[in-house]
């Protein structure tokens, strides 16, 4: 089957890409100026204490020699060990990434759910005023600094009216749901622990849209601007022509077509908002990947910094591949090359 | 009478200020009978299709009648007017490489037009799609309903467009230019195809076409636009005979002679007024060889000459009776065209 050729080319093709990553991210960190050894003892270290340490860690090793050990350890699924933590990233990783994965497609939910009706709405009614709100949300939107967002909705709906958490996954009160995919909403569905699903789906709301508010106003533009053009084919024409709806046309025949430049653009916003999650999680106390790497960065955390960039590169890589198999399960006319 | 269509006016908007597309646009259309439409690009002949269809673009002003039996459809709320669209009136377009959705399946395309206007069950649909394939000419329909428009030829995409506005049996079709796209062999077959259907059905067809072998070919009545007005009208052997606007006689003297291939609407010195810049008088006034001082200065009314025949034009008003005789005769030592 072309479409198994094709997945299995572009797996094996995530290789050297992968490849080149590492090797960018572990020569880059390294060259960031400080010395690991003397972070982890603290000011008061002796120099022969900082001394032994480097050379416990493998620091005095010439850098390919470092790069070398690291790789050898990476391919037999070994991440190294944390510096900062003191346990192995890939344990690290599996408890702080699934937060942020579950934040991250939580706004991902959030941006299509929103972002792709309010583009359609938008073009469809072209120069009037949903059109009008819609471009001045969307604007609003992506303008908007995130932290910022995130601090007034705190203010707002935490402080102000109360309706909604702080911060944090789920209440103190609830027991997170056994973990299968370390996702507490997805966990707890799978497990049918119902007081769990209400409240990590209500801790979810206002960092999901703090998160999203930006990839919602990038993919309401997109989506109009995809859809203008749809709209004026002949095919729409058509589709009125043989009684269809407005939604029956906008939804049935508009969207599929000017699908191709939301999803691409879907793809990029994905990693935008992997990447972006720092921000909204410091403002909501998440305990995700994304405080995970500042810490690394700033203690100098050479193994972990590389497990998240790793990870991230990975996911990345995926959701794309999983994009490009979209357009050809939408587009009969594109052939597996 | 199926359609009856009185005094359209439609105003377009362009660069923010509204401007006429057509003017005090009248015609009907009996069952069983195909009226043609002629005239040059941009006389509002598609502009007059979609304003039966009420598929006009964004910001359209419309005013006038349509009505389709004893139904005022141009007064029927947009639901309504659903219900009637590819029901009742189905139309087919100029281009079928772009008209059909190219991420849909044929099969999925003409069964849309079921599932809007009939109750039949999934089975009966698909059934009946297969039929309509067949019906319209196409072979190996069981297997066609699973492909897709890009893997179809130009004539076999028209084909389904035609399959998919016969699928609830409509009483009119308005078909506008559904073979200038196409070679002529094929143009030939499609043509053939929809006499049959038209026969076949008792169907009223709307046709708009350059093309004056089209029109010799299937068409009952001829009317013929200009600049958003209707200049002439006339059964087709008499508007072939007997043109009697300088407008029409200038496009019959404009066809190429016989056994040149194309025998499309020729060219007449001259533009066409811009709508945003229509002349008070006749709009032809600036290009027509027997212009007088009236035409610049009013716009002449539509004359009935005989039951099958009516004309727009200053020529033949009885105020101009004295000339009538010599300028007809002189038109018609001109007009030594058959067809
Ligand atoms: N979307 C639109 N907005 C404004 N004006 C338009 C629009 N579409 C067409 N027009 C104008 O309406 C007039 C009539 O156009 P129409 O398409 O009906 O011409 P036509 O007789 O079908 O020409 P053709 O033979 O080229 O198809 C033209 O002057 C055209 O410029
Ligand atoms: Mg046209």
């Amino acid at each position: 089957m072309g479409a198994i050729r094709f997945i299995v080319k572009r797996l094996i093709l995530m290789l050297p890409i992968l490849l080149g990553i590492t090797i960018l991210t572990f020569f880059i960190s390294n060259t960031i100026p400080g010395d690991p050894a003397r972070l982890i003892l603290g000011p008061k270290a002796t120099p022969e204490g900082i001394e032994r340490l480097r050379e416990e860690m493998g620091l005095n090793d010439p850098i390919y020699v470092q790069y070398g050990k690291y790789m050898y350890g990476l391919v037999q699924g070994d991440f190294g060990k944390s510096t900062y933590s003191q346990q192995a990233v890939s344990e690290d990783l599996k408890r702080y990434f699934p937060a942020t994965f579950e934040l991250t497609l939580f706004s991902m939910f959030l941006t299509v759910l929103i972002g792709i009706p309010f583009g359609i709405i938008s073009a469809n009614k072209k120069d009037k005023i949903p059109d009008q709100i819609t471009r001045f949300m969307a604007l609003t939107g992506v303008a908007m600094p995130a932290f910022w967002l995130g601090i007034i909705l705190l203010l707002f709906f935490y402080l102000k009216i109360g309706i909604l958490p702080g911060g944090g996954r789920i209440d103190s009160w609830v027991s997170p749901p056994e973990a299968i995919t370390g996702m507490y909403t997805i966990d707890s569905l799978l497990t049918g622990n119902w007081e769990a699903l209400k409240s990590s789906l209500i801790h979810l709301i206002l960092p999901g849209f703090t998160q999203a508010a930006v990839t919602i106003g990038m993919i309401t533009r997109m989506t109009r601007s995809s859809m203008l053009e749809v709209l004026r084919s002949d095919y729409i024409r058509t589709a009125y022509a043989k009684g269809g709806s407005e939604n029956r046309v906008l939804y049935g025949h508009a969207l599929q077509n000017g699908m191709m430049p939301i999803l691409t653009l879907m793809g990029m916003t994905f990693g935008h908002a992997l990447g972006g999650s720092v921000l909204v999680e410091s403002v909501f106390s998440w305990p995700g990947l994304g405080r995970y790497a500042v810490n690394a960065i700033n203690y100098l955390d050479f193994p972990a910094v590389m497990g998240v960039t790793i990870l991230i590169a990975v996911l990345f890589i995926t959701v794309n591949l999983i994009i490009d198999i979209l357009y050809h399960v939408i587009d009969p006319r594109l052939k597996y090359e | 009478m199926l359609l009856q269509v009185q005094n359209l006016q439609l105003s377009l908007k362009r660069a923010g200020k509204f401007i006429s597309i057509l003017d005090d646009v009248s015609f009907q259309v009996q069952k069983g009978e195909t009226l043609g439409i002629v005239g040059e690009s941009g006389c509002g002949k598609s502009m007059t299709a979609l304003s039966i269809m009420r598929l006009l673009p964004d910001k359209a002003k419309l005013a006038g009648e349509v009505k389709v039996g004893s139904e005022v459809i141009s007064k029927l709320s947009k639901k309504k007017l659903e219900k009637i669209r590819g029901n009742q009136i189905s139309m087919i377009f100029q281009d079928p490489l772009t008209s059909l959705n190219p991420l849909h399946t044929v099969g999925k395309q003409i069964e849309e037009a079921l599932i809007l206007h009939t109750n039949l069950t999934k089975k009966e649909r698909k059934d009946r799609v297969v039929e309509l394939l067949k019906e319209v000419g196409l072979p190996r329909a069981e297997e066609m309903v699973k492909e897709y428009p890009h893997q179809l030829s130009g004539g076999m995409r028209q084909r389904i467009m035609i399959a998919i506005a016969m699928a609830c049996r409509p009483q009119l079709l308005i078909c506008d230019e559904p073979t200038t796209a196409l070679d002529v062999t094929v143009q030939a077959q499609i043509l053939e195809l929809m006499n049959k259907l038209k026969q076949e059905n008792d169907m009223g067809i709307i046709m708009i076409t350059h093309d004056l072998g089209v029109v010799a070919e299937v068409c009952n009545r001829v009317m013929v636009m200009y600049a958003g007005k209707v200049v002439e009208e006339a059964e087709v052997n008499e508007l072939f005979q007997r043109p009697r606007h300088p407008y029409t006689i200038g496009l019959l003297e404009a066809i190429p002679r016989v056994g040149e291939r194309k025998r499309t609407l020729g060219s007449i010195p001259g533009t066409v007024p811009s709508p945003q810049n229509l002349p008070i008088g006749c709009r032809f006034a600036d290009r027509c060889k027997d212009a007088m001082e009236i035409c610049r200065q009013a716009q002449p009314k539509t004359l009935q000459l005989t039951d099958d025949h009516r004309v727009a034009c200053w020529l033949y008003d009885e105020r101009r009776e004295d000339l009538k005789d010599d300028i007809t005769r002189n038109q018609e030592s001109k007009t030594t065209l058959s067809h």
